[in-house]
């Protein structure tokens, strides 16, 4: 009897640790429409497209190739309309980029976070392109911000360049944490329905 | 000491057999919400795959994802690549079955951040809205994500209070939350944007699972997360919600006349206090003190050894009745009754 309980909570555990640990292997997917191109002009599918919306204007942001890897060329493509009749952003956008790191921009904690320019871009055929080259593996927040007359629009979007770790610090910290809240609960869970009666007549 | 007699029985249902399990078809629930979160970006991956028809393109654990994803939905999906669209987002707002669903505090914080009622949005809030009306602050107990990873973590605070490990039971006033509430919607209309998706947990730990398995990595979301399980365990049992959480102040607001709600049998009631003990919000349902802050998580319920809770259809709580009458003091007290007479 006591085995079969056992037994169970460890295939319980297994699951939860096959959980989280699938998510290493999602590392390089993104919900956008995977590609498997090899350069930046390639026109296979993005391997990431975000759609938004900020004030009057809808945005698709779209990254190619599939997966940038470091020094190696890439492009960012970039489409905003208005919500309301569709028409196409006429003014120029400028592109900064950002280190997405842990705490980066916290007081005390991390870097200061400092936007590097990258490039102003013109609308071409309906789309703001803006190539990019990085040398380091990394995290980084691609900035696209414009003016429409004195209103001021600043649209953060991820990138990922070369391949993510498969679990950062916090997907570590939060994995062991869940793994501790759920196995104390299924092992200790008659001794704390106990101590909670215990706890309401001692209060009383 | 008087006792009010009860005027209840005639309002009271006959208790079912399934109260007494809700509490189990709640974690059931809970359970399921927590593991759509998780699907629903997984199953984004898939189409995806699907769309760029990609199979023979992918490694081994990506073929692995999709036959286990092309598994769970081909039964119910002829074309994933458009179907699948029918499920989309999380709690805080998205598509379930093609149904859009949206929390009414996104609706809240949408309004004062743009300043105007958009109705295809606000009416995405309806169905969350009556619902609300009717069961009182159940969206907390029954669909929260947070809720679900909240009570494991009071439960484990009392696991390492048995330990020996210090943990804290502080209380603050309760009103504290309606007052986030409304600085949120302060803050949000002058920032124009919607505060709320930062700091309600339901919101950030959809948006974070979402970005974990899109964006392979968690964000400081997860982080404010982590800090409110500290805050339970080591300020306040079940803190955050009860003192803070600006959406637990909507639900409680909306349900504060809610018809369906739980309510003392005093005539069976034995005061032995389990009740009392397993509520989470710390309320005292032995005293009929439930309040629009009840959730109507059953807890009470299924631990009561009298089947003395029950649900019943009124539009307030009851005043406090007094002891069950097969508790040790009213009995004791009867006695005293009869003999001064």
């Amino acid at each position: 009897m006591k085995s079969n309980k056992v037994k169970r909570i460890f295939v319980l555990l297994q699951c939860l640790f096959f959980l989280i640990a699938s998510h290493s292997s999602l590392a390089h997917h993104v919900l956008g429409r995977p590609s498997y191109s090899l350069n930046e002009d390639s026109n296979t599918p993005p391997s990431m497209a975000i759609e938004t919306q900020i004030g009057d204007y809808f945005v698709t942001y779209m990254i190619f190739p599939a997966f940038p890897k470091p020094s190696e060329p890439g492009r960012v493509n970039l489409y905003v309309t208005r919500i309301d009749d569709g028409s196409i952003l006429s003014v120029p956008v400028s592109f900064y980029v950002l280190d997405d790191k842990l705490f980066s921009g916290w007081p005390l904690l991390g870097d200061p976070v400092v936007p590097e320019k990258i490039g102003v871009q013109n609308v071409d055929d309906g789309i703001f392109r803006q190539g990019f080259v990085f040398k380091e593996r990394g995290s980084y927040i691609i900035r696209a911000y414009f003016e429409v007359g004195d209103e001021p629009y600043e649209i953060d979007f991820p990138l990922q360049v070369g391949k993510a770790p498969a679990v950062g610090p916090i997907g570590f910290l939060l994995g062991l944490l869940i793994l501790l809240l759920v196995s104390v609960n299924l092992v200790q869970r008659k001794r704390i329905a106990r101590s909670k009666f215990q706890k309401e007549k001692n209060s009383t | 000491m008087t006792f009010k007699s009860s005027n209840s029985s005639s309002r009271i249902m006959s208790r079912p057999y399934i109260f007494r399990h809700l509490n189990k078809v709640r974690w059931v629930c809970l359970t399921l919400v927590f593991l759509m979160l998780v699907l629903i970006p997984l199953l984004g991956i898939y189409q995806h795959y699907v769309s760029a028809s990609a199979y023979r393109n992918l490694d081994g654990s990506e073929k692995l994802l999709f036959d286990s994803m092309h598994a769970l939905s081909s039964p119910f999906t002829m074309d994933p690549e458009n179907d699948l669209d029918a499920l989309k987002g999380t709690t805080w707002s998205g598509q379930l079955f093609g149904l859009k669903i949206t929390d009414p505090l996104a609706i809240v914080g949408q309004m004062s951040a743009g300043l105007e009622v958009y109705w295809p949005f606000v009416l995405t809030g309806l169905i969350p809205i009556l619902l609300t009306m009717f069961f009182g602050r159940f969206y907390c107990g029954w669909i929260c994500p947070a809720t679900f990873l909240y009570e494991l973590n009071s439960n484990f605070a009392l696991w390492l209070k048995k330990i020996g490990v210090y943990t804290g039971d502080r209380k603050f006033d309760r009103r504290i939350k309606y007052l986030i509430l409304l600085l949120g919607i302060i803050a949000s209309t002058i920032t124009g944007t919607i505060i709320f998706a930062s700091l309600y947990p339901p919101a950030v730990i959809g948006r974070e699972i979402y970005f974990s398995i899109a964006l392979s990595g968690f964000g400081g979301g997860t982080l404010f997360f982590m800090a409110t399980l500290l805050f339970d365990i080591f300020v306040s049992k079940r803190g955050f919600c009860r003192y803070l959480c600006p959406g637990g102040a909507l639900y409680s607001l909306l349900g504060r006349f809610r018809p369906i709600r739980i309510q003392r049998v005093v005539e069976t009631c034995n005061d032995c206090e389990k009740c009392n003990a397993v509520c989470e919000f710390a309320l005292n349902p032995m005293r009929d003190d439930f309040g629009q802050e009840c959730n109507n998580c059953t807890a009470c319920i299924a631990v009561c050894p009298q089947d003395a809770l029950t649900f019943v259809v009124s539009l307030k709580d009851l005043d406090n009745q007094g002891p069950g009458y097969c508790s040790r003091e009213y009995r004791s007290n009867s006695d005293e009754r009869v003999n001064e007479k």
